[in-house]
């Protein structure tokens, strides 16, 4: 079947304008080439080495590991605390307080946390592997290159895994003091704010992605403001699930928190997030929460991405001190 | 000009001459109140108590009356706006293409609108959501317009092969979608913003929709020419008509109804495949008898999909692409095996 030579430039103009349209996007981003220098061999002494358990297994690791690669932001918050120096990371975006990582030439990349780059980690033969989070699925395939923990935080029991990671990762690279000090502080200032969030009244824990709104209870992976900062969840009935349960802003108006703590998933990743406009709205303004002033925008790098390094938690918890601090707003009329 | 020729084996009887019945009107009139009576429980179900007793006492109940103005009517509105828009968008892509499996969600038109939405997240997060709707639109257009040219390049040799380019294309942009959501870490962003739900329409949410109706009304008013278009090229242009310019106005129509559903509350799959064959059944293929009834029970597919997805897990919700995504897979089967005779 032939077509008419009038229909010929029209087609021919549409896929131009779809090859046109594809090489602006490539243009947008620099391509990403993580270059791998050639490989120092590893410096372990054989036999030397201590049995580190930890969230997938027990693996022994050389004393003093140099050729570090993480594959988790939050272990690599918690290494940035601890003085750590590390020889590669993984991911395309290092949100704020990891902003240094983001210089490839000093921190060459390997991969995606989603989908790390195997050869390149093979060839660089690093003396340990840190997994965690998004990356634990690919812990089996790591393991069976390098030495590797696996940093995984347990929902369930947040903080103990937060403080459990912080230790596993001061045992290895023999920082004991420094994190001594570290979850010594961070477990004081926890006291100090479970004092004052028991008696202000309910929280709800939302996260808005996308135009759309989810809710979050004790045991999810935000849990941690309910079962150790002592906010007294508004809406108990949540089930701990990993996405949420979807609602709309009648839930949030029958649930009535007195605090709502929202995180913004596209501001996590960078773009301008929308959770304001989503939740200044007829029902969600009638809530004690929004009357009173008392919607904390959480910060998305340190909820979403970062959640579990010691650092990051210790900046949630700083952030919610901070509002619990502030002076309370008269009911507007 | 080199064409088709109008008795296309895609196409069944030609419902054109038929001198039957207006179509059962009673039957019309009864499903329109099927649709009612699920609008009327749309209102009632929500997280919030809304009932006919804290409606009626407005005083002991201020915030039924509330809820229900800022949130419950908008949404129930929005379903049927979508539902009905939707329907007639489906029924216009399957007279165009000449092809019962066609819909804006096998045909691309979703898909390129989806893109469209990325790429002005993209670059221009902050504008206004008519101006994002329009560039979501111009994308579904030309998404649309290239599986059309498409179409009248590859030889067609089975009603198959139509929607299997559409969903190849769809793919195809859907690819572009993903590979571009993935590199800028917005693949959830994304999946979000394309299931289609409900849950965040309220009041000052969803007005765009009637945008989606109006171009429904324009569909009716100029049904007949889909109606002749639907019979090929050659008998439009012998009638005097022309073919390019109806298509065109079709796709416009298509495209806009898409972009806007897309945009303001998501993809809502398979009441642009569904709703039109069931029509076609009961009505036969005159696109001024069919209009209405697709309208209607589009709305009724939608409402229905929503409210199912509200109940089952109260207090919380299942999105309605989700719903829709089932039911409307399972009544697709159905009719499948029921008219294989017929669709081939």
């Amino acid at each position: 079947m032939s077509t008419s030579p009038r229909r010929f430039p029209l087609l021919i103009a549409a896929l131009l304008g779809v090859v046109v349209l594809g090489l602006a996007f490539l243009g947008l981003r620099p391509s990403r080439a993580p270059t791998v220098e050639a490989a120092a061999p590893a410096a372990s002494a054989p036999g030397a080495g201590r049995t580190i358990t930890h969230a997938q297994g027990s693996t022994v690791v050389a004393p003093h590991p140099k050729q570090v690669l993480v594959f988790d932001l939050a272990a690599l918050d918690t290494l940035d605390a601890l003085g750590v120096e590390v020889r590669g990371v993984a991911g395309e975006y290092f949100p704020g307080p990891l902003a240094k990582y983001a210089d490839a030439k000093k921190y060459p990349r390997f991969g995606t946390l989603f989908e790390p780059d195997y050869e390149a980690v093979h060839a660089a033969r690093p003396d340990l592997i840190i997994t965690g989070g998004r990356t634990s699925a690919r812990y089996a395939k790591l393991a069976a290159m390098a030495p590797t923990i696996d940093q995984t935080t347990d929902d369930a029991h947040y903080l103990d895994t937060v403080v459990g990671n912080t230790e596993r990762l001061a045992t290895v690279f023999g920082k004991e003091d420094q994190a001594r000090a570290l979850i010594g502080g961070l477990r004081q200032s926890i006291e100090a704010l479970k004092g004052t969030t028991s008696t202000r009244g309910k929280g709800l824990i939302v996260l808005t992605s996308g135009g759309r709104m989810s809710a979050y209870g004790p045991g999810s992976r935000f849990g941690v403001l309910h079962e150790s900062f002592g906010i007294p969840p508004a809406a108990p009935s949540l089930k701990a699930s990993l996405h949420g349960e979807a609602i709309g802003s009648e839930f949030i108006l029958e649930t009535n928190p007195d605090w709502l703590f929202v995180i913004d998933r596209d501001a996590a990743i960078g773009e301008g997030g929308g959770a304001q406009r989503l939740l200044d709205n007829e029902l969600v303004r009638q809530t004690t929460a929004w009357k009173q002033g008392q919607v904390v925008y959480l910060d998305p790098a340190d909820t979403y991405l970062i959640g579990g390094g010691i650092q990051s938690v210790r900046r949630l918890l700083e952030q919610i001190s901070d509002a619990y601090a502030k002076p309370r707003q008269p009911p507007a009329p | 000009m080199p064409t088709r020729s109008p008795d296309s084996p895609l196409l069944p009887e030609p419902a054109f001459a038929l001198p039957g019945p207006r179509g059962p009107l009673p039957l019309l009139a009864l499903a329109g109140l099927g649709v009612l009576v699920l609008a009327g429980t749309s209102l009632l179900i929500g997280v919030s108590r809304v009932s006919w007793d804290a409606l009626l006492a407005p005083a002991e109940h201020p915030r039924a009356l509330q809820v229900l103005v800022i949130s419950r009517v908008p949404r129930t509105l929005a379903l049927v706006l979508a539902g009905m828009s939707l329907g007639v968008a489906g029924l216009i892509m399957q007279m165009l293409a000449r092809n019962r499996f066609v819909e804006p969600f096998t045909a691309g038109t979703a898909e390129s609108a989806s893109l469209g939405l990325l790429v002005v997240t993209l670059l221009a997060p902050g504008i206004p959501i008519l101006a994002r709707t329009a560039v979501a639109a111009g994308f579904s257009m030309a998404g649309t317009a290239l599986f059309l040219l498409i179409l009248r390049r590859i030889p067609l040799r089975s009603a198959l092969v139509v929607p299997v380019v559409g969903l190849v294309l769809g793919a195809i942009f859907d690819a572009a979608t993903t590979f571009f959501a993935y590199r800028f870490s917005l693949l959830q962003s994304l999946m979000a913003w394309t299931t289609g739900d409900f849950s965040s329409v309220l009041r000052g949410r969803y007005e765009l929709l009637w945008g989606a109706f109006v171009l429904t009304v324009l569909a009716y008013v100029v049904a007949d020419r889909f109606t002749v278009a639907g019979m090929g090229e050659a008998f439009t242009t012998n009638l005097g008509l022309s073919h390019p310019r109806i298509v065109a106005l079709g796709l416009a129509i298509v495209a806009m109804v898409t972009a806007v559903v897309v945009a303001t509350v998501g993809m809502i799959p398979f009441i642009g495949l569904v709703v039109p064959n069931v029509v076609s059944l009961i009505v036969g293929d005159n696109a001024r008898r069919a209009i209405p009834w697709v309208a209607v029970l589009g709305a009724g597919f939608v409402l229905l999909c929503d409210v199912v997805g509200r109940v089952v897990r109260q207090p919380y919700e299942i999105p309605v692409g989700t719903v829709a995504g089932v039911v409307g897979s399972l009544v697709f089967l159905h009719l499948l095996f029921r008219r294989d005779s017929r669709v081939g």
